[in-house]
C-alpha cells in the first residue's frame, strides 16, 4: 500500500506547479474531451461506468436472475465430496448465472453485483475521506508558519510510516459490532492512508504561496482560509484529481486484503476479498468460485489504473499530443 | 470437564488433535489397505513423518489435556489403563498399560486398586514404581502446571484445594501407596468411569529425582517406546527409540517406526497436499490434527489411489445450538421447539463440510454405542427443516408473525461453528419466519463469553466432544446442575438444576458395568432431549489421509485416528 502511494505520489507531484486558476479551470472544462479522445482511459471509464451501474442496480439484477445472496441452495452443491458445486464451470445455469458458492450453494452472481457495493463504495468512500483529509492538512501545513507545517509534516510522516494493514487489522477487531462495517472499513482505510495526498498537497501549496496572484490576493487583505480556498485549491486540482484516480485501486486492494483476513464485512454480507479468501481451499476443486471475484476485483483495478493514467497523461501540461 | 474439541487439542499441544471415535466397524475399516497382511512383529523401521498444524506448546503429562492420552503423548507416556487401540467398538473401551488389569473397584466403586507389572521402566533403566504414578498425578495438581483435565479434582476425597507437590510435599492422603506395585484412589462419589480416565497422561509416572518442575517439559521421562530426542517448543519434536521399553509387557503399542520427527504449525492445505502428493520423506508422512480438506476430498470420486490412503473414523462429538432459558423468548419452550423444528440439517452438515465429515443428528450423545446412543427425534425436521410445524409453533407461543433472536457464533469458522453454520441457521429460520441476526465472537473469547451465566447469550453455537467414549464426561458438564459454574468456564449453558437429573447421574456414575451404564445415559439423553435445551445438528466424522509408504493406518474406536503407536512405514 505505502510503496503505491509514494510511488504515486511521486509521479504526480513529479510536474511542475499546476497552472493558477483561471487556467484551472479551462483545465477541468477540457478534460472529459481530452479523456474521451484517450483510448485506454475510455476503456477504463467504460469498464468504471459499467460496476457503478452494476452497483447501483445490483437489486435489480438479481431480481431479473430471480436469486438473492443468503439463500441456501443444499441441492445444488455435491455434499459427498465437501460442498462442490454440481455441474461445470462452478454450477452455472440459466438461474445461477455465474454458478453457486461451494459448501454453501448460494447463488455467486448475486454475491458478486452485492459485493461490488461493498468494494466500489468503500473504496471510494475512503479515497473521498483521505483527500479531504490530506488536502486540509496539506494546505495547512503548507501556508501555515514554520512551527504548524513542522507539526503536521511529522504527523505526515508518521501517517506515511505506519506499518497499515497490521494496524487496520487491529483496529477493525476492536471495532464493536454494532458500527456499521462498510463505513469503518472506509474510515480506517482513509485514517491510515491520507498522508500521501497531504504530503502532495504541501507542495503544491509551499511553491503556490510564492506566486504573485497569491502575493496580491494576501497585500489585498484576504484572510488565510480565504486564499487557502481561492488561489491555492484550484491549483491542487489536477495533481490531486490524478492522485486519487490512482488511491481508488489502493483502496479496493485495502478493502479486499482487509476483508481477505477475516476482519472485513461479517457475513453474510458478501465483499469480494471475502469471497477470494474463501475460495483459496477450492482454487482446485471449483476454479470458478476464486475467478469470478478475482476477476472482477482485477477487471475493476485495471479500469481505475486506466483511468488514472489517462488522467495523468491528460492533464500534464507537457504532454503536447492530447493537448489541444 | 471442559470440552476436548478439534482446537483445544490441537492447539494444547502435540496430542490429541482432532481425534475420532469411530461407531460403524464398516468405516473403521475401510482405511486400511494391505492390513491383512499387516504383521507387528516385522513393522520395524523407518522414519515416521508426522506434519501438525497445531503447535507443540506443551509435552509435560501434567499439562497435557487428552482424549484416551493422546495420540503423541502416548508414545511418550505409559498410563494406568490405556485406550484399547482396536477399530470399531473394540476401540471404545480401555485396557491394562502399566496396571495388571483395568482396576479393582470396591466399595460402591469409590475405592479403585490397581498392581503395576513387573519389568517396567523409564527411559534410564529405572523400574517404575507405584510412587512415580502417584507423584504423576500429584504434579497435575500443581498452579505451576496448569491445563490437564479436572476431574480428578473433583472425584479424589479432600484433593480439591491441594496445591501439587512443590507447596505441599506431603501429597494427596486419598492416594496410597502401600507397596511399590499397588496403588489405591479413594474417591468422594462412586464414578464407574474411573478406568476410562486413568488413560489420561496425569497417569503417567513421573521420577521425583528427575521433576524438574515447569522445565520438565523439556525432556519429559519417557515410560513409552519413544523417548524425546529433541524437542524445540511450537515447532519440531524428533522421537527415538526408548531401549528400556519392552513390548512384552506392552502388547498393544506396536511402535513400528525407528524414528518419528513431528513438524507444528503448518498450514491445512499445505499438509494434506504434501501427504496427498508424497514426495521424498511426505510418502512416510501422517497427520494427528488435520482432516481432509476440500480438494482432495472432490478428488477420491477419481483418484482410486488416494482413495485407498484415507482413514475414515468417527470422534464422539456434537454440534448444536444451545439455549439460555433465562433469555426471552428462551424461556418459552415452544419457541425452542419451534427452533428445533425449523432447522436445515442439510445445509448444517453442508457448512461443516459435507457428508464426509459430518452426519446430521437429532441426538445430543452422538451414535456411538458406547457412549449410550439411543436414536431419537422428538421435534422431526426433516432433512431440511419444517418451517410449517416451527410456525405454528410460535403461533401458539405467541408470535404470530414471527419474532427476532440472536444467535453467537464463533467469528472463524476453523471449529466449523463459525459464520458457515450461523448463515445456514440464519437461512433455515428464515422460512420459519424467524429473523436471526449473528453475533460473532472471537474463538478465543468464545467460552468467556458463554460460559458466564452472567454473559451468557440466549442462543449459541457450541461443540462438545467426549473427554472418553462414555455417556459421563458427555452429558454431565452439560446438563448436571452441580456443575454450573458462576464464575466462567460453565458450560451446563441450559442452567439445568433438575434434581431427579442429578439423582439419575448419581446413580449411574455407580454403575461399574458399562453396557447397563450406556442404557442408561442413553435414556437420560432421551429424557432431557425432550426439553429442546440444545438443536443437536450433526455430529463429527473423521476422514484422515496418510501417506503412500504408510501401513496399518487403521482409525482406532476411541479417537477415530490411526494411532501412532501401530502404524509402520516400513
Amino acid at each position: 500500500m505505502t510503496t503505491t502511494i509514494e510511488a504515486a505520489g511521486a509521479a504526480a507531484g513529479s510536474g511542475p506547479p499546476a497552472p493558477p486558476s483561471a487556467s484551472a479551470t479551462r483545465t477541468r472544462g477540457a478534460l472529459w474531451r481530452r479523456l474521451r479522445k484517450d483510448k485506454a482511459a475510455a476503456t477504463g471509464m467504460a469498464i468504471i461506468t459499467v460496476m457503478v451501474l452494476v452497483a447501483v442496480f445490483a437489486p435489480v439484477l438479481t431480481a431479473l436472475e430471480g436469486q438473492n445472496t443468503t439463500s441456501l441452495h443444499p441441492e445444488l452443491v455435491d455434499s459427498a465430496s465437501g460442498g462442490t458445486p454440481l455441474g461445470s464451470l462452478g454450477g452455472v445455469s440459466g438461474s445461477h448465472w455465474l454458478g453457486v458458492e461451494p459448501q454453501t450453494g448460494r447463488d455467486l452472481f448475486a454475491r458478486l453485483v452485492y459485493g461490488a457495493r461493498i468494494s466500489l463504495g468503500v473504496a471510494l468512500g475512503a479515497t473521498a475521506l483521505q483527500v479531504l483529509i490530506g488536502v486540509s492538512v496539506g494546505i495547512a501545513a503548507g501556508l501555515g508558519g514554520r512551527g504548524v507545517d513542522a507539526v503536521l509534516s511529522r504527523l505526515t510522516d508518521l501517517a506515511l510510516a505506519f506499518p497499515q494493514v497490521l494496524f487496520a487489522v487491529a483496529l477493525m477487531a476492536i471495532v464493536p459490532d454494532s458500527v456499521p462495517r462498510p463505513l469503518i472499513l472506509a474510515v480506517v482505510i482513509a485514517l491510515l492512508g491520507w498522508g500521501g495526498t497531504a504530503r502532495l498537497a504541501r507542495g503544491q501549496a509551499l511553491s503556490l504561496r510564492t506566486r504573485d496572484f497569491v502575493a496580491a490576493a494576501k497585500l489585498s487583505g484576504a484572510p488565510p482560509l480565504r486564499v487557502a480556498r481561492r488561489e491555492i485549491l484550484p491549483g491542487l486540482v489536477t495533481p490531486v484529481l490524478t492522485y486519487a484516480s490512482l488511491l481508488v485501486p489502493t483502496n479496493m486492494v485495502a478493502e479486499a486484503g482487509l476483508s481477505f483476513l477475516g476482519v472485513g464485512v461479517r457475513p453474510p454480507t458478501p465483499s469480494w476479498g471475502q469471497m477470494l479468501s474463501a475460495g483459496t481451499t477450492w482454487f482446485r476443486p471449483d476454479v470458478m468460485y476464486v475467478v469470478v471475484p478475482g476477476g472482477a476485483l482485477f477487471l475493476t483495478l485495471l479500469a481505475f489504473t486506466l483511468l488514472a493514467d489517462g488522467v495523468r497523461r491528460t492533464l500534464d501540461p507537457r504532454n503536447t499530443e492530447v493537448a489541444p | 470437564m471442559r470440552r476436548i474439541s478439534v482446537l483445544s487439542a490441537a492447539l494444547a499441544l502435540v496430542a490429541a488433535g482432532a481425534a475420532a471415535c469411530s461407531s460403524s466397524a464398516g468405516h473403521s475399516s475401510s482405511g486400511t489397505p494391505g492390513s491383512a497382511a499387516f504383521d507387528p512383529k516385522t513393522c520395524q523401521g523407518g522414519t515416521l513423518e508426522v506434519l501438525n498444524q497445531g503447535s507443540i506448546s506443551k509435552l509435560d503429562p501434567a499439562r497435557i489435556y487428552t482424549s484416551g492420552g493422546g495420540n503423541i503423548p502416548s508414545l511418550l507416556f505409559r498410563t494406568l489403563t490405556t485406550r484399547n487401540r482396536q477399530p470399531g467398538q473394540d476401540g471404545a473401551k480401555a485396557a491394562p498399560d502399566l496396571a495388571t488389569d483395568l482396576g479393582t473397584p470396591s466399595d460402591n466403586a469409590q475405592t479403585w486398586t490397581y498392581h503395576l507389572k513387573d519389568n517396567v521402566f523409564f527411559e534410564d533403566g529405572t523400574p517404575i514404581t507405584s510412587a512415580d504414578v502417584k507423584y504423576g498425578i500429584e504434579r497435575s495438581f500443581a498452579p505451576e502446571l496448569p491445563g490437564g483435565a479436572p476431574y480428578l479434582r473433583d472425584w479424589l476425597v479432600d484433593a480439591a484445594n491441594y496445591q501439587g507437590p512443590y507447596k505441599d510435599p506431603a501429597g494427596i492422603a486419598a492416594i496410597e501407596t502401600p507397596d511399590a506395585k499397588t496403588i489405591i484412589f479413594h474417591l468422594r462419589k462412586p464414578e464407574g468411569d474411573f478406568p476410562l480416565l486413568a488413560t489420561a497422561t496425569q497417569f503417567a509416572p513421573v521420577p521425583k529425582a528427575k521433576d524438574t518442575g515447569v522445565g520438565y517439559e523439556k525432556h519429559p521421562v519417557s515410560s513409552g517406546p519413544y523417548m524425546v530426542a529433541s524437542f524445540d517448543k511450537g515447532k519440531t519434536l524428533d522421537l527415538v527409540r526408548n531401549p528400556h521399553w519392552s513390548s512384552a509387557s506392552d502388547p498393544l503399542r506396536y511402535a513400528c517406526p525407528d524414528k518419528i520427527n513431528v513438524t507444528a504449525g503448518l498450514d491445512a492445505a499445505v499438509i494434506n497436499q504434501r501427504i496427498a502428493t508424497g514426495t521424498g520423506q511426505d510418502a512416510n508422512a501422517v497427520s494427528t490434527d488435520t482432516t481432509i480438506g476440500p480438494d482432495q476430498l472432490a478428488q477420491l470420486n477419481s483418484n482410486p489411489a488416494l482413495a485407498k490412503r484415507v482413514a475414515r473414523g468417527e470422534f464422539p462429538a456434537t454440534t448444536y445450538i444451545a439455549f439460555n432459558p433465562k433469555v426471552k423468548p428462551f424461556d418459552d419452550i415452544r419457541v425452542r421447539e419451534a427452533i428445533s423444528y425449523a432447522v436445515n440439517r442439510t445445509t448444517a452438515v453442508n457448512a461443516a463440510g459435507g457428508t464426509a465429515v459430518a452426519g446430521a443428528s437429532t441426538t445430543f450423545l452422538p451414535p456411538q454405542k458406547a457412549l449410550g446412543y439411543q436414536p431419537y427425534d422428538f421435534f422431526p425436521a426433516g432433512a431440511t427443516g419444517d418451517p410449517a410445524k416451527a410456525k405454528e409453533l410460535l403461533a401458539q407461543a405467541g408470535y404470530p408473525n414471527g419474532l427476532t433472536i440472536t444467535l453467537t457464533h464463533q467469528a472463524d469458522d476453523a471449529n466449523n461453528f463459525g459464520p458457515k453454520l450461523a448463515t445456514s441457521v440464519q437461512d433455515a429460520l428464515k422460512a420459519a419466519g424467524i429473523t436471526v441476526n449473528l453475533n460473532p465472537i472471537d474463538d478465543n473469547s468464545y467460552t468467556d463469553v458463554t460460559g458466564k451465566p452472567s454473559t451468557e447469550p440466549g442462543a449459541s453455537l457450541q461443540y462438545w466432544g467426549a473427554d472418553w467414549p462414555s455417556g459421563a464426561p458427555f452429558l454431565i458438564p452439560i446438563f448436571d446442575g452441580r456443575q454450573i459454574v458462576t464464575s466462567g468456564g460453565n458450560f451446563n449453558l441450559a442452567q439445568l438444576n433438575d434434581p431427579s437429573v442429578n439423582a439419575e447421574i448419581d446413580a449411574i456414575n455407580a454403575i461399574t458395568d458399562p453396557a447397563q451404564a450406556q442404557a442408561r445415559w442413553g435414556a437420560l439423553d432421551a429424557k432431557l432431549g425432550q426439553q429442546a435445551l440444545t438443536v443437536p445438528l450433526f455430529y463429527e466424522k473423521d476422514v484422515y489421509l496418510f501417506g503412500k509408504n504408510v501401513k496399518d493406518a487403521v482409525p482406532d474406536g476411541w479417537r477415530g485416528q490411526y494411532d501412532l503407536a501401530r502404524v509402520s512405514v516400513k
